[in-house]
Protein backbone atom coordinates (compact mmCIF):
# COMPACT_ATOMS: atom_id res chain seq x y z
CA UNK A 1 0.00 0.00 0.00
CA UNK A 2 1.60 3.73 -0.87
CA UNK A 3 2.19 5.81 2.32
CA UNK A 4 -0.49 8.11 3.01
CA UNK A 5 0.98 11.46 2.54
CA UNK A 6 1.60 13.46 5.55
CA UNK A 7 1.14 16.69 6.73
CA UNK A 8 3.08 19.05 4.60
CA UNK A 9 4.31 22.70 3.54
CA UNK A 10 2.76 24.36 0.97
CA UNK A 11 5.19 26.43 -1.49
CA UNK A 12 3.33 28.85 -3.06
CA UNK A 13 5.81 30.68 -5.86
CA UNK A 14 5.09 34.23 -7.32
CA UNK A 15 5.88 32.44 -10.66
CA UNK A 16 5.95 35.95 -12.44
CA UNK A 17 6.41 35.33 -16.15
CA UNK A 18 7.92 38.69 -16.91
CA UNK A 19 10.73 38.90 -14.44
CA UNK A 20 14.05 36.74 -14.10
CA UNK A 21 13.40 36.75 -10.21
CA UNK A 22 9.72 35.24 -10.79
CA UNK A 23 11.86 32.58 -12.61
CA UNK A 24 14.34 32.11 -9.97
CA UNK A 25 11.22 31.78 -7.48
CA UNK A 26 9.75 28.66 -10.12
CA UNK A 27 13.85 27.45 -10.21
CA UNK A 28 13.62 27.34 -6.45
CA UNK A 29 10.20 25.87 -5.60
CA UNK A 30 11.54 22.93 -7.84
CA UNK A 31 14.46 22.25 -6.68
CA UNK A 32 12.77 22.14 -2.57
CA UNK A 33 10.11 19.74 -4.34
CA UNK A 34 12.15 17.57 -6.11
CA UNK A 35 15.58 17.23 -3.92
CA UNK A 36 15.99 19.11 -0.91
CA UNK A 37 12.69 18.25 0.84
CA UNK A 38 10.36 16.15 -1.27
CA UNK A 39 8.87 14.69 1.29
CA UNK A 40 8.06 17.79 3.50
CA UNK A 41 6.38 20.21 1.04
CA UNK A 42 3.90 20.23 -2.05
CA UNK A 43 3.61 23.13 -4.31
CA UNK A 44 0.52 25.17 -4.20
CA UNK A 45 -0.20 27.07 -8.12
CA UNK A 46 -0.67 30.45 -7.57
CA UNK A 47 -3.42 31.46 -10.85
CA UNK A 48 -5.48 28.57 -9.97
CA UNK A 49 -5.50 29.56 -6.10
CA UNK A 50 -6.23 32.80 -7.56
CA UNK A 51 -9.13 31.31 -9.69
CA UNK A 52 -11.16 29.76 -7.47
CA UNK A 53 -9.65 26.47 -6.62
CA UNK A 54 -10.48 25.15 -3.40
CA UNK A 55 -7.95 22.34 -3.01
CA UNK A 56 -5.60 25.12 -3.19
CA UNK A 57 -7.59 27.58 -0.54
CA UNK A 58 -8.58 24.67 1.51
CA UNK A 59 -5.04 23.28 2.18
CA UNK A 60 -3.76 26.64 2.35
CA UNK A 61 -5.88 27.01 5.10
CA UNK A 62 -4.58 23.78 7.26
CA UNK A 63 -1.51 23.83 6.73
CA UNK A 64 1.69 26.35 6.97
CA UNK A 65 2.61 28.04 3.67
CA UNK A 66 5.39 29.67 2.11
CA UNK A 67 4.99 32.47 -0.10
CA UNK A 68 8.05 32.96 -2.79
CA UNK A 69 7.68 35.91 -4.40
CA UNK A 70 10.10 37.88 -6.86
CA UNK A 71 9.54 41.08 -6.41
CA UNK A 72 8.30 43.70 -3.80
CA UNK A 73 4.44 43.55 -4.94
CA UNK A 74 4.52 40.42 -3.49
CA UNK A 75 1.55 38.93 -5.46
CA UNK A 76 1.92 35.31 -3.73
CA UNK A 77 2.01 36.11 -0.17
CA UNK A 78 -0.81 38.92 -0.62
CA UNK A 79 -3.01 36.01 -2.70
CA UNK A 80 -2.73 33.76 -0.07
CA UNK A 81 -3.39 35.84 2.72
CA UNK A 82 -6.56 37.13 0.82
CA UNK A 83 -7.84 33.90 -0.20
CA UNK A 84 -6.86 31.85 2.58
CA UNK A 85 -4.63 32.52 5.65
CA UNK A 86 -1.36 34.63 6.19
CA UNK A 87 1.48 32.36 5.21
CA UNK A 88 3.86 31.21 7.85
CA UNK A 89 6.32 32.68 6.03
CA UNK A 90 7.72 34.46 2.84
CA UNK A 91 10.68 35.35 1.19
CA UNK A 92 11.10 37.92 -1.59
CA UNK A 93 13.82 37.05 -4.05
CA UNK A 94 14.73 40.74 -4.97
CA UNK A 95 15.62 42.14 -1.54
CA UNK A 96 17.54 38.78 -1.22
CA UNK A 97 19.23 39.10 -4.73
CA UNK A 98 20.23 42.97 -3.48
CA UNK A 99 21.21 41.60 -0.24
CA UNK A 100 23.86 38.73 -1.81
CA UNK A 101 25.10 41.10 -4.11
CA UNK A 102 23.66 39.71 -7.12
CA UNK A 103 23.82 41.36 -10.31
CA UNK A 104 23.46 40.25 -13.98
CA UNK A 105 20.93 37.03 -12.81
CA UNK A 106 20.11 36.52 -16.68
CA UNK A 107 16.43 37.03 -18.38
CA UNK A 108 13.29 35.71 -17.15
CA UNK A 109 13.23 33.13 -20.47
CA UNK A 110 16.87 32.12 -19.58
CA UNK A 111 18.48 32.42 -16.34
CA UNK A 112 22.34 32.77 -16.58
CA UNK A 113 24.73 30.98 -13.93
CA UNK A 114 24.03 33.64 -11.33
CA UNK A 115 20.71 33.16 -11.68
CA UNK A 116 20.85 29.69 -11.03
CA UNK A 117 22.99 29.83 -8.12
CA UNK A 118 20.63 32.30 -6.91
CA UNK A 119 17.81 30.36 -7.09
CA UNK A 120 20.24 27.64 -5.20
CA UNK A 121 20.54 30.11 -2.38
CA UNK A 122 16.81 30.65 -1.98
CA UNK A 123 15.91 26.84 -2.25
CA UNK A 124 18.15 26.37 0.55
CA UNK A 125 16.47 28.99 2.34
CA UNK A 126 13.07 27.72 1.79
CA UNK A 127 14.48 24.08 2.57
CA UNK A 128 15.60 25.62 6.20
CA UNK A 129 11.95 27.41 6.54
CA UNK A 130 10.46 24.57 6.05
CA UNK A 131 12.53 22.52 8.57
CA UNK A 132 11.60 25.05 10.86
CA UNK A 133 7.76 25.21 10.47
CA UNK A 134 7.55 20.98 10.61
CA UNK A 135 10.06 21.46 13.54
CA UNK A 136 11.89 18.72 11.45
CA UNK A 137 15.49 17.27 12.13
CA UNK A 138 17.92 19.42 9.75
CA UNK A 139 19.68 17.77 6.69
CA UNK A 140 18.01 16.30 3.86
CA UNK A 141 14.57 14.31 4.28
CA UNK A 142 14.79 11.01 3.59
CA UNK A 143 13.66 8.85 0.74
CA UNK A 144 14.16 9.31 -2.99
CA UNK A 145 13.50 12.44 -4.61
CA UNK A 146 10.27 12.44 -6.19
CA UNK A 147 8.82 12.73 -9.63
CA UNK A 148 5.50 13.47 -9.07
CA UNK A 149 4.23 16.70 -9.49
CA UNK A 150 3.93 17.39 -6.09
CA UNK A 151 0.82 19.61 -6.07
CA UNK A 152 -1.00 20.12 -3.02
CA UNK A 153 -4.55 20.36 -4.51
CA UNK A 154 -5.00 16.65 -3.65
CA UNK A 155 -5.61 16.27 -7.42
CA UNK A 156 -2.59 13.49 -7.28
CA UNK A 157 -4.17 11.47 -4.70
CA UNK A 158 -7.28 9.03 -5.78
CA UNK A 159 -10.53 10.03 -4.08
CA UNK A 160 -13.53 8.71 -2.94
CA UNK A 161 -17.16 9.68 -3.37
CA UNK A 162 -19.75 9.39 -0.33
CA UNK A 163 -23.11 10.16 0.74
CA UNK A 164 -23.08 12.78 3.14
CA UNK A 165 -26.61 15.01 4.07
CA UNK A 166 -27.71 13.59 0.85
CA UNK A 167 -24.92 15.10 -1.21
CA UNK A 168 -22.45 13.01 -3.18
CA UNK A 169 -19.39 14.39 -1.57
CA UNK A 170 -15.83 13.75 -3.58
CA UNK A 171 -13.49 13.05 -1.21
CA UNK A 172 -9.76 13.60 -1.88
CA UNK A 173 -7.24 10.66 -0.09
CA UNK A 174 -10.28 8.88 1.03
CA UNK A 175 -9.05 4.93 -0.18
CA UNK A 176 -5.69 5.83 1.24
CA UNK A 177 -6.74 7.07 4.26
CA UNK A 178 -9.61 4.19 4.86
CA UNK A 179 -7.22 1.64 3.97
CA UNK A 180 -4.39 2.75 6.69
CA UNK A 181 -6.70 2.68 8.98
CA UNK A 182 -8.02 -0.78 8.18
CA UNK A 183 -4.16 -1.72 7.86
CA UNK A 184 -3.56 -0.67 11.51
CA UNK A 185 -6.76 -3.30 12.68
CA UNK A 186 -8.30 -0.05 13.98
CA UNK A 187 -11.95 -0.75 15.37
CA UNK A 188 -14.51 1.16 13.75
CA UNK A 189 -15.16 3.13 16.85
CA UNK A 190 -15.98 6.73 17.35
CA UNK A 191 -12.09 7.17 18.40
CA UNK A 192 -11.72 6.04 14.74
CA UNK A 193 -13.95 8.01 13.18
CA UNK A 194 -12.40 11.36 14.65
CA UNK A 195 -8.75 10.10 13.24
CA UNK A 196 -10.09 9.67 10.12
CA UNK A 197 -11.92 13.01 9.92
CA UNK A 198 -8.70 14.88 10.87
CA UNK A 199 -6.77 12.61 8.04
CA UNK A 200 -10.04 13.90 5.56
CA UNK A 201 -9.47 17.36 6.67
CA UNK A 202 -5.74 18.01 5.63
CA UNK A 203 -7.14 17.76 1.56
CA UNK A 204 -10.49 18.52 2.52
CA UNK A 205 -12.45 21.46 3.33
CA UNK A 206 -14.84 20.38 5.75
CA UNK A 207 -17.38 22.81 7.13
CA UNK A 208 -17.22 23.08 10.61
CA UNK A 209 -21.04 23.12 10.93
CA UNK A 210 -20.99 19.80 8.93
CA UNK A 211 -18.39 17.81 11.24
CA UNK A 212 -20.42 15.62 12.80
CA UNK A 213 -22.31 14.33 9.30
CA UNK A 214 -19.31 13.82 7.82
CA UNK A 215 -17.67 11.75 10.86
CA UNK A 216 -20.61 9.67 10.37
CA UNK A 217 -20.15 9.22 6.99
CA UNK A 218 -16.50 8.60 6.64
CA UNK A 219 -17.37 5.92 9.99
CA UNK A 220 -19.89 4.29 7.69
CA UNK A 221 -17.55 3.95 4.42
CA UNK A 222 -15.14 2.39 6.86
CA UNK A 223 -17.32 -0.32 8.55
CA UNK A 224 -18.01 -0.91 4.53
CA UNK A 225 -14.55 -1.13 3.78
CA UNK A 226 -14.29 -3.70 6.71
CA UNK A 227 -17.28 -5.77 5.89
CA UNK A 228 -16.05 -6.41 2.05
CA UNK A 229 -12.81 -7.73 3.54
CA UNK A 230 -14.93 -10.52 5.23
CA UNK B 1 -0.01 51.60 -34.51
CA UNK B 2 -1.33 48.50 -33.63
CA UNK B 3 -1.43 48.08 -29.78
CA UNK B 4 0.94 45.68 -28.39
CA UNK B 5 -1.39 41.88 -27.69
CA UNK B 6 -0.96 40.91 -24.51
CA UNK B 7 0.62 37.24 -24.12
CA UNK B 8 -0.28 35.60 -20.50
CA UNK B 9 0.79 32.17 -19.92
CA UNK B 10 0.10 29.75 -17.48
CA UNK B 11 1.82 30.17 -14.07
CA UNK B 12 1.54 26.42 -12.74
CA UNK B 13 4.72 24.94 -11.61
CA UNK B 14 3.94 21.28 -11.49
CA UNK B 15 3.14 20.00 -14.91
CA UNK B 16 5.62 20.12 -18.16
CA UNK B 17 2.38 21.45 -19.96
CA UNK B 18 2.34 24.35 -17.86
CA UNK B 19 6.14 25.24 -18.63
CA UNK B 20 5.15 24.43 -22.15
CA UNK B 21 3.12 27.25 -21.56
CA UNK B 22 5.37 29.51 -20.82
CA UNK B 23 8.29 28.46 -23.17
CA UNK B 24 5.59 29.45 -25.73
CA UNK B 25 4.64 32.88 -24.11
CA UNK B 26 8.59 33.41 -24.23
CA UNK B 27 9.19 32.11 -28.12
CA UNK B 28 5.96 34.43 -29.21
CA UNK B 29 7.04 37.40 -27.45
CA UNK B 30 10.74 37.41 -27.74
CA UNK B 31 10.97 35.19 -31.23
CA UNK B 32 8.10 35.50 -33.36
CA UNK B 33 6.25 38.64 -32.44
CA UNK B 34 8.41 40.86 -30.80
CA UNK B 35 7.46 43.99 -31.74
CA UNK B 36 3.68 43.35 -31.39
CA UNK B 37 3.39 41.44 -28.15
CA UNK B 38 4.27 42.02 -24.70
CA UNK B 39 3.91 39.12 -21.83
CA UNK B 40 2.03 40.47 -18.73
CA UNK B 41 2.55 37.94 -15.38
CA UNK B 42 -0.95 36.25 -14.68
CA UNK B 43 0.02 36.58 -10.99
CA UNK B 44 -0.05 40.38 -11.18
CA UNK B 45 -3.04 40.94 -13.69
CA UNK B 46 -5.59 38.08 -10.93
CA UNK B 47 -4.83 40.11 -8.11
CA UNK B 48 -5.51 43.11 -9.69
CA UNK B 49 -2.74 44.86 -9.83
CA UNK B 50 -3.90 48.32 -11.36
CA UNK B 51 -0.90 48.95 -13.80
CA UNK B 52 -0.89 45.65 -15.24
CA UNK B 53 -4.97 45.93 -15.58
CA UNK B 54 -4.87 49.33 -17.15
CA UNK B 55 -2.28 47.40 -19.72
CA UNK B 56 -4.43 44.87 -20.55
CA UNK B 57 -8.43 46.43 -20.65
CA UNK B 58 -9.72 47.06 -23.85
CA UNK B 59 -7.15 45.40 -25.83
CA UNK B 60 -6.34 41.66 -27.80
CA UNK B 61 -5.01 39.11 -25.34
CA UNK B 62 -3.81 35.06 -25.91
CA UNK B 63 -3.81 33.29 -23.38
CA UNK B 64 -1.42 30.59 -23.37
CA UNK B 65 -3.07 27.64 -20.84
CA UNK B 66 -1.56 24.53 -19.49
CA UNK B 67 -4.62 22.67 -18.49
CA UNK B 68 -8.32 22.88 -18.66
CA UNK B 69 -8.70 25.32 -15.91
CA UNK B 70 -7.78 27.87 -17.91
CA UNK B 71 -6.78 30.25 -15.37
CA UNK B 72 -4.94 32.43 -18.02
CA UNK B 73 -8.10 33.08 -20.32
CA UNK B 74 -10.11 33.57 -16.77
CA UNK B 75 -7.20 36.22 -15.95
CA UNK B 76 -7.75 37.79 -19.19
CA UNK B 77 -11.30 37.99 -19.04
CA UNK B 78 -11.26 39.37 -15.52
CA UNK B 79 -9.11 41.94 -16.27
CA UNK B 80 -11.39 43.18 -19.24
CA UNK B 81 -9.08 42.55 -22.32
CA UNK B 82 -11.74 43.46 -25.17
CA UNK B 83 -11.05 40.02 -27.41
CA UNK B 84 -9.32 37.11 -25.48
CA UNK B 85 -7.93 34.62 -28.05
CA UNK B 86 -7.11 30.84 -26.63
CA UNK B 87 -4.33 28.32 -26.88
CA UNK B 88 -4.87 25.33 -24.93
CA UNK B 89 -1.17 23.56 -24.82
CA UNK B 90 -3.27 20.20 -23.77
CA UNK B 91 -5.19 20.54 -27.58
CA UNK B 92 -1.77 21.69 -29.07
CA UNK B 93 -0.40 18.15 -28.46
CA UNK B 94 -3.09 16.26 -29.82
CA UNK B 95 -2.24 17.61 -33.38
CA UNK B 96 1.53 17.04 -32.63
CA UNK B 97 1.01 13.54 -31.90
CA UNK B 98 3.75 11.48 -30.33
CA UNK B 99 5.63 14.37 -28.54
CA UNK B 100 6.00 13.34 -24.82
CA UNK B 101 7.38 16.52 -22.66
CA UNK B 102 9.02 15.90 -19.68
CA UNK B 103 10.63 18.34 -16.68
CA UNK B 104 9.17 21.77 -15.43
CA UNK B 105 12.31 23.41 -14.82
CA UNK B 106 13.95 22.37 -18.11
CA UNK B 107 11.48 21.22 -20.52
CA UNK B 108 12.77 18.16 -23.11
CA UNK B 109 13.09 18.36 -26.65
CA UNK B 110 9.93 17.40 -27.21
CA UNK B 111 8.67 19.94 -24.68
CA UNK B 112 10.42 22.65 -26.45
CA UNK B 113 9.00 21.46 -29.61
CA UNK B 114 5.46 21.68 -27.93
CA UNK B 115 6.23 24.80 -26.76
CA UNK B 116 7.12 26.42 -30.09
CA UNK B 117 4.15 25.03 -32.11
CA UNK B 118 1.70 26.51 -29.33
CA UNK B 119 4.33 29.78 -30.42
CA UNK B 120 3.54 29.15 -34.20
CA UNK B 121 0.08 29.18 -33.23
CA UNK B 122 -0.22 32.30 -31.55
CA UNK B 123 2.16 34.23 -34.14
CA UNK B 124 -1.29 33.57 -36.33
CA UNK B 125 -3.47 34.74 -34.35
CA UNK B 126 -1.28 37.81 -33.82
CA UNK B 127 -1.39 38.25 -37.77
CA UNK B 128 -5.02 37.52 -37.81
CA UNK B 129 -5.52 40.08 -35.03
CA UNK B 130 -3.30 42.95 -37.03
CA UNK B 131 -5.37 42.10 -40.30
CA UNK B 132 -8.16 42.45 -38.63
CA UNK B 133 -7.11 46.41 -37.10
CA UNK B 134 -6.02 47.02 -40.88
CA UNK B 135 -9.84 46.53 -42.13
CA UNK B 136 -11.20 48.29 -39.50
Amino acid sequence: MPDLPKKKVGLIACSGEELAEGTVTRRAVRKVLETLRPEDTVTLCLPLFLAGGEGERAFARHHPTIAIDGCAKRCAALATEKYSAKPAAAIVVSQIRKEMDFEDIGTARRLNEAGKRLADCVAELIAAETVRLLKRPRGKSHGPAVKSSGCGCGSDLPSGTVSILGQPTRIAGLPLILAQCRDQARSPDEKTAAALLEAVKIYNEVPETRERAWREALLREYVHLLKEAH
Amino acid sequence: MMRKVAVVPCSGIGKSLGAAAREAAYVLAEDLRPDRTKIVALGLLVLGDEETRRAVAGGAGIAIDGCKLECAAKGLESAGAGKVKKIAVFDVIRRHRGLKPEGVTDLNEDGLRLARAAAEEGAQIVDELAGEEEDA
